[in-house]
């Protein structure tokens, strides 16, 4: 009862808790929690994640005027969402004026955060766990919106299961961190995730083109590997059973590096769901058209594939965004990835630009011959990044110079590329071009930084003025080319051969802008990341590219000198600007937060109007700000520079027109998109509102994953520059090989696998799973399979698979774990052995045999490839097989304690250890003149020792022959060709065993006789419980006990009081009551050999089976697209039963007497081959011998006593027919 | 009011889906993992008629075939569920059996029972026809329920209607125990303890 509350209780935890769900989940938790934050206080340091909780029992006040109108706006909620998603910004401070009060302690959440819901209060303020920063508080439920995407799901549900582990660990238990499963489930979700994304691969295609999910995608890696590391950490701390201080702090630190991880995936779903899928149909539509020079790697291009969407977007995006006030629980992760290319709605918009690097780089559409429709999309492209840019004013250091390096790397590569193909002049100059300009930017941002840095970096400044040198050699070496060529321009080819000069100049560039990159990074590491103040890079970077696109058909050399003129203007310049020169925008969250007068902004529309009024000021300087800006800032930060540029093509009229278009084009979107709609300008604050919080949390999530990408960066780099310099990839080649240290633990990552296709339970044992799943636990490479799962896995496969089946899943784990040294041979040498234990020791013939072909031709093929021996030998056992018809070839051992398949083994008496029988030879011959019918032997004429452990031998070797198969899925209920024989052997002996004693007791007709007898069974009952033959004991105390024997007065009248009472003391061990309670805890403490009574295992395989699902579902898979799998719980029930009665099936140490085994069993078969056989007819008996009390026939039924059966008229003919049986054997026995 | 403890146990042949019938009655709602070896897995506290009963029910599912175990779980019910399977002749006649055993057990005509005819939900293989289960539930005198333990249809109803005559019983007992002046309470009122029972269910889906 207690563990149904429990179980209950956990459910209520995710399921419903929302009602009253404070009370149900903590207070039993959080005392314990408290406790043990006490004990912890000095080692947990500052972050704690959980201490917070224990302070805020109730939560604050609802930030709105009435609390029933907060209560009527929210949705009906039906399910209890683990996580949520702010899709507004929320700030305590200015809003809740109790949030000064301890006991309530709201946090600030930020736009884009996913927040882990511990419970939900029903006044709609929830009790959850920032992941971006740990930060526990409650959260106002109508800011956010359920965060459930399908791709996310398992990882989020892994991270469920962590976190329930790491706080039943605050309790004391830790045993689930003594492995590593939960960790798997993390593996797994990341796994899962990368493959819904289509990122699994370094070498697919999202991945190859996209610059920014292949940089999340590492540091989603990297983070992986750095939780498994810290895991790893604690399993070891663990096991060598350290003092308790440090397991937390890898505790916590296991969450932290959970959350982290989870955030980032979240971060690179937002990215992916924007770009990704409208950057795949941009490819399809590349390959058609021709715009050769588009490196591969720029997905900023894609918009120009329609150049309609942003139009048609702006729209839909305000539409969204009113659906989603209104609805602010619907599923917009969803739409947005099953249709994104439509869909590119507010969630994507909003929580993609901010991390999205890759839309800077603009550049690449000014490719283009300026034709109007192309300007058109230009416009729109600017207005797009234009719309990014001004939410980009608060971007971090680190993050620009990322970004920039990206896109340099990106030109870079495509810029080697272009070399190994013959390409025009034209493109190459072009793209030499765009690789000095993103240099330039680099450059910029390294300045930046070693401005900022108040030790001024040594370091740094060298790596920059290399970059310089590498740049202008290169520059060199591209205008050294032109000028040889320079007799035929014009369309003219390059050869390839030329330019290896080149390419080794760009290489080395390449290696220098890494380290250059390394250095700027440890410095920003140092000093802290900081916000970047040269604003509108990006901007005066299209700014840029857009003054000197005419350039590039004219005077190639003049533009090269140009570009070095650059670089030297860059030097002359060189300390640009700290301080900002413009005013520094006051943050945009406080800006909306003061000027609405409620935070109720995410509400449904009849707020929204007024709601808009307020907002529209906070947009409208953002907004007003950024096309300005895009003049403004080109003009201070980057303009200046190109000030000092002579620019004599400037004016010519075509480029010139095209000039002015960009800022004219794009003042008239903005104002456009102003004008229509405040949501565009929503849009852009929320999203900056969100890089808000991403530098909030810097330190924890994109800080150290810039931290964890480092390494790869520059000496990587310098060691595939090499690789680079032959293969001449793209830069996408560039950088998958830069990660090669990765290779290693990506192979351990991303291995195929189906762990997110189990379920475990609280213990952290698996409780279900799918086929695949299982069998993959069974050949895990790392640790050896848990003996449990393996033994119920051979145990009770057939009851969920089939043979063959599972034949066929063992070789495609074969195949899929491939050959890799550290993963795949011992995988596959695991596959073999289960194979090898399945034929040895558990094969069954009649229902195996359909798989042996498939086994056979595994041997012989695929495994004999790889392992010859190994193939041999599995070849060699499915021939032993199919010649051994029954039993296995080797004794099994099914659970690690007991043993089966141990027949009746008879001791003699010369065996030591084994009791003498007690038997004298006048009673053994006895026993054989009985045999041949010539004298007449009792139960009376022997030892009660000697007959129970007769009694024993016999019951024992039906015990010890009971097979596993006899006990699963209720085959010894089948009343027809039941393979349980013995175990319905053991029922029937059982019965016949019961019915002997009854036959006994009453076929004598003397009631001093009869009680002589009972005290004999008594006897031999008592032996038998000493012997722990609880079977026996059971059969003769059921007899003793029956209506047909306790009624017998007169007889129990001169059964002695000792008798009783020993009688009584039996009763009681074999009282069914309270679910056999005494009886299991007797069988608990016992050790074999033993004889249970078996109708307990019977009752309880039952009830495993009847109360036990075949499956079950995965968790947080609810709706339409669940997936059920296997309930390996049920099968690991059933496992454990049939090993609890396996472990007692040792044959006892006891000499049989084959004399008294035979007369048992002559008496025995004479009682079962009587007709008195049955309870009726002993009945019947009993009542002859004595007849009912007349006294005592009221309270029985009066029909019997008045022989009549018309007083009782609810007797039906079977009954009268009964009685009158009853009543003529009556007067025949008395006749006789 | 002090919560009173009552045995119940399901009887039945083998396959009639007693133990399901149980286990849905003990489980409340369908639990991840039902542990049926640990001692409460068939305890279960219900309230009837504003009374709060703890129930502790006895099934022999899994031991049908040990015939002499019966009457060891017969003696310690109080009230019995004589369960058949409407899809099985056997099943629907063995219950005589059974119930003539409890009555002997007891020596008592007016024990606790309930006629049920599980699997309701099979309709098609019908082999009881519900008249006829009807018929007999009048005979003996005692309700008839037609449930599908597997759908949870009238598993409850029928535990809490037996739960019911196992109350009115113990009360009708504790009032003959007392000192009761009036004469011949066995008589008359033992013939018809329990008033609905001149009025047996047949509760259907």
């Amino acid at each position: 009862m207690a563990d149904w509350a429990f179980e209950r209780e956990e459910m209520d935890k995710h399921s419903s808790a929302l009602v009253a769900p404070l009370k149900i989940q903590k207070s039993p938790k959080r005392s314990r929690a408290s406790i043990f934050g006490h004990s912890r206080q000095s080692s947990r340091g500052s972050h704690s994640i959980r201490s917070q909780s224990q302070s805020q029992i109730s939560p604050p006040l609802t930030p709105k005027t009435s609390t029933e109108a907060m209560a009527q706006q929210l949705p009906p909620q039906s399910v209890f969402h683990n996580y949520l998603r702010a899709f507004y910004h929320y700030n305590p401070t200015s809003t809740v004026s109790s949030s000064t009060d301890e006991s309530s302690i709201t946090v600030a959440i930020k736009q884009g955060d996913v927040i882990l819901v511990h419970s939900v209060h029903p006044n709609g303020w929830a009790d959850g766990t920032l992941l971006a920063s740990g930060a526990r508080g409650w959260l106002p439920t109508n800011y956010c919106e359920p965060y459930d995407h399908p791709a996310v799901r398992n990882l989020l549900n892994a991270l469920t299961h962590l976190w329930d582990l790491v706080r039943d660990g605050e309790n004391g238990d830790l045993l689930a961190f003594v492995k590593q499963d939960y960790v798997r489930g993390m593996i797994a979700g990341i796994r899962f995730f990368l493959e819904r994304t289509d990122c699994l691969s370094r070498d697919s295609r999202l991945i190859v083109a996209h610059i920014g999910l292949r940089r999340m995608r590492k540091g989603l890696l990297g983070d992986l590997s750095s939780l498994v590391k810290t895991a790893k950490k604690l399993q070891e701390t663990l096991q060598t059973n350290d003092a308790q201080v440090p397991v937390y702090e890898y505790m916590d630190d296991l969450v932290l590096k959970s959350f982290k991880l989870v955030t980032r995936a979240v971060r690179f779903l937002d990215i992916w769901a924007t770009d990704a899928v409208s950057l795949s149909s941009f490819e399809l539509g590349d390959a058609s058209a021709e715009r050769p020079l588009t490196p591969p790697s720029d997905p900023a291009v894609q918009p120009l594939a329609s150049p309609n969407r942003l139009d048609g977007d702006t729209a839909p995006a305000n539409d969204s965004e009113l659906h989603v006030t209104q609805r602010p629980f619907s599923m917009h992760g969803d739409t947005a990835s099953t249709q994104p290319p439509r869909n590119l709605n507010r969630l994507s918009v909003a929580f993609s630009l901010p991390s999205e690097p890759d839309s800077l780089q603009s550049p690449i559409l000014l490719s283009h011959p300026p034709s109007q429709s192309k300007r058109l999309s230009v416009t729109h492209r600017l207005s797009y990044t234009g719309k990014s840019q001004s939410t980009r004013t608060g971007n971090l250091a680190s993050e620009r110079l990322v970004t920039s390096q990206d896109a340099f790397l990106g030109f870079i590569g495509s810029f080697i590329g272009l070399h190994l193909q013959s390409r025009s002049s034209e493109e190459l100059a072009y793209i030499t071009q765009q690789s000095v300009i993103a240099c330039r930017q680099l450059l910029t941002v390294v300045e930046e930084v070693w401005e900022r840095d108040a030790r001024r970096s040594n370091e740094l400044e060298e790596a920059r003025d290399t970059m310089y040198t590498r740049l202008t050699e290169l520059v060199q070496a591209t205008k050294d080319m032109f000028s040889d060529a320079d007799a035929d321009i014009d369309g003219e080819l390059v050869a390839p051969e030329s330019g290896k000069q080149l390419v080794a100049a760009a290489t080395s560039c390449v290696r220098s802008a890494g380290e250059c990159a390394a250095k700027a990074r440890i410095v920003i590491e140092r000093i802290g990341d900081f916000e970047f103040e040269v604003t509108g890079l990006g901007v005066s970077l299209a700014d840029a590219i857009l003054e000197q696109l005419p350039e590039f058909d004219h005077d190639e050399e003049e533009q090269v000198q140009e570009l070095k003129q650059v670089e030297t203007t860059m030097e002359t310049d060189k300390p640009l600007p700290a301080t900002p020169i413009e005013e520094r925008e006051a943050p945009p969250p406080l800006v909306i937060s003061e000027s609405k007068p409620l935070p109720e902004v995410p509400q449904p529309s009849p707020l929204l109007e007024s709601q808009r009024m307020s907002l529209q000021p906070t947009p409208a300087t953002v907004i007003v700000e950024s096309p300005t800006a895009v003049s403004f800032r080109s003009s201070r930060s980057s303009v200046p520079l190109l000030n000092t540029i002579p620019t004599p093509t400037l004016s010519q009229p075509a480029p010139a027109e095209l000039l002015e278009s960009p800022v004219s084009v794009t003042q008239g979107v903005f104002s456009k998109s102003a004008k229509t709609d405040s949501v565009n300008a929503s849009v852009a604050d929320t999203s900056s509102t969100f890089h808000f919080s991403m530098r909030d949390t810097g330190s924890v999530v994109s800080h150290t994953s810039t931290r964890a990408t480092t390494p790869d960066h520059s000496p990587s780099k310098s060691r595939s520059s090499q690789t680079l310099v032959s293969s001449f990839g793209s830069c996408s080649e560039l950088r998958s090989l830069a990660s090669e240290d990765l290779a290693a633990g990506e192979e351990h990552m991303l291995e195929t696998t189906y762990v997110h296709e189990l379920v475990y339970n609280k213990e952290g044992q698996i409780s279900g799973g799918s086929l695949p799943a299982l069998v993959e636990q069974l050949t895990t490479y790392e640790t050896t399979p848990d003996a449990v799962f393996v033994t119920t896995f051979y145990l009770t496969f057939r009851l969920f698979t089939t043979p063959v089946e599972l034949a066929q899943c063992l070789i495609d784990r074969f195949d899929y774990i491939g050959d890799s040294q550290i993963i795949g041979v011992p995988v596959r040498l695991r596959v073999y052995n289960v194979f090898k234990g399945w034929l040895e020791s558990h094969w069954s013939s009649e229902s195996d045999s359909a798989a042996l072909g498939i086994i056979l031709s595994f041997a012989t093929g695929k495994l004999l490839a790889v392992m010859p021996s190994a193939g041999k030998r599995l070849a060699e056992l499915t021939s032993k097989v199919t010649e051994v018809r029954a039993g296995a070839l080797v004794p099994r051992l099914v659970s690690s304690i007991g043993k089966t398949g141990i027949s009746n083994t008879v001791f003699t008496p010369a065996d030591s250890n084994v009791p003498a029988s007690i038997i004298s030879k006048s009673q053994l011959s006895a026993l054989r003149s009985s045999k041949e019918g010539k004298s007449h032997c009792s139960i009376l004429d022997f030892d009660p020792l000697e007959l129970a452990r007769q009694f024993t031998i016999i019951e024992s070797g039906l015990f010890c022959s009971i097979q596993p198969e006899e006990l699963l899925a209720l085959e010894w209920t089948r009343k027809s060709d039941s393979k349980a024989v013995n175990v319905k052997a053991m029922s029937t002996l059982s019965t016949d065993l019961a019915n002997l004693v009854a036959d006994t007791i009453l076929h004598l007709e003397d009631a001093k006789k009869r009680a002589a007898i009972i005290k004999q069974w008594v006897k031999i009952a008592a032996k038998c419980l000493e012997l722990n033959n609880y079977d026996s004991l059971m059969a003769i105390i059921c007899s003793l006990n029956s209506s047909m024997v306790m009624r017998l007065k007169r007889t129990w009248e001169l059964v002695s009081a000792k008798t009783k009472t020993r009688l009584e003391e039996l009763k009681t061990i074999t009282d069914v009551g309270r679910n056999y309670a005494v009886l299991r805890q007797r069988l608990q403490n016992h050790i074999a050999p033993c004889i249970p009574f078996v109708g307990i295992y019977l009752t309880d395989l039952t009830f495993i089976d009847v109360g036990n699902g075949t499956t079950r579902q995965l968790p947080g898979e609810s709706g339409q697209n669940s997936v059920s799998v296997i309930n390996y719980d049920k099968h690991m029930k059933t496992a454990k039963i049939i090993g609890q009665l396996q472990s007692f099936q040792v044959p006892y140490r006891l000499a049989a007497i084959p004399e008294m085994q035979d007369w048992m069993d002559t008496q025995i078969q004479r009682v079962r081959s009587s007709d008195q056989a049955n309870v009726q007819a002993y009945y019947r008996r009993s009542l002859i011998l004595e007849p009912r009390d007349p006294q005592h026939s009221t309270r029985g039924s009066p029909s019997i006593d008045q022989g009549t059966f018309t007083a009782e008229s609810r007797t039906n003919s079977k009954d009268k027919f009964e009685f009158l049986n009853f009543n003529f054997s009556t007067s025949n026995l008395r006749g006789s | 009011m002090s919560q009173r403890e009552y045995h119940i146990v399901v009887l039945g042949s083998g396959g009639v889906g007693k133990s399901c019938l149980t286990a849905q009655f003990v489980q409340n709602v369908w639990i991840e993992s039902y542990d049926p070896t640990i001692e409460d897995s068939y305890r279960k506290a219900i309230d009837v008629d504003g009374r709060h009963v703890m129930l502790e029910i006895l099934d022999t599912a899994g031991t049908e075939q040990f015939t002499a175990m019966r009457e060891l779980y017969m003696k310690t019910g109080q009230g019995f569920l004589l369960v058949f399977s409407i899809t099985s002749q056997s099943s629907f006649y063995e219950l005589a059996e059974l119930r003539e055993q409890i009555r002997r057990i007891k020596e008592d005509d007016n024990v606790p029972m309930v006629l049920i005819g599980n699997k309701s939900d099979l309709e098609d293989d019908r082999a009881i026809p519900r008249p006829r289960a009807f018929a007999i539930s009048r005979e003996w005198n005692i309700p008839y329920f037609e449930t599908s333990a597997r759908r949870r249809a009238n598993v409850d109803e029928a535990f809490v209607d037996l739960c019911r005559q196992i109350i009115m019983k113990d009360q009708a007992n504790r009032r003959r125990v007392q000192p009761d002046p009036r004469p011949g309470p066995r008589g008359g009122g033992r013939k018809h303890p329990r008033k609905h029972r001149s009025r047996p269910k047949c509760t259907i889906l």
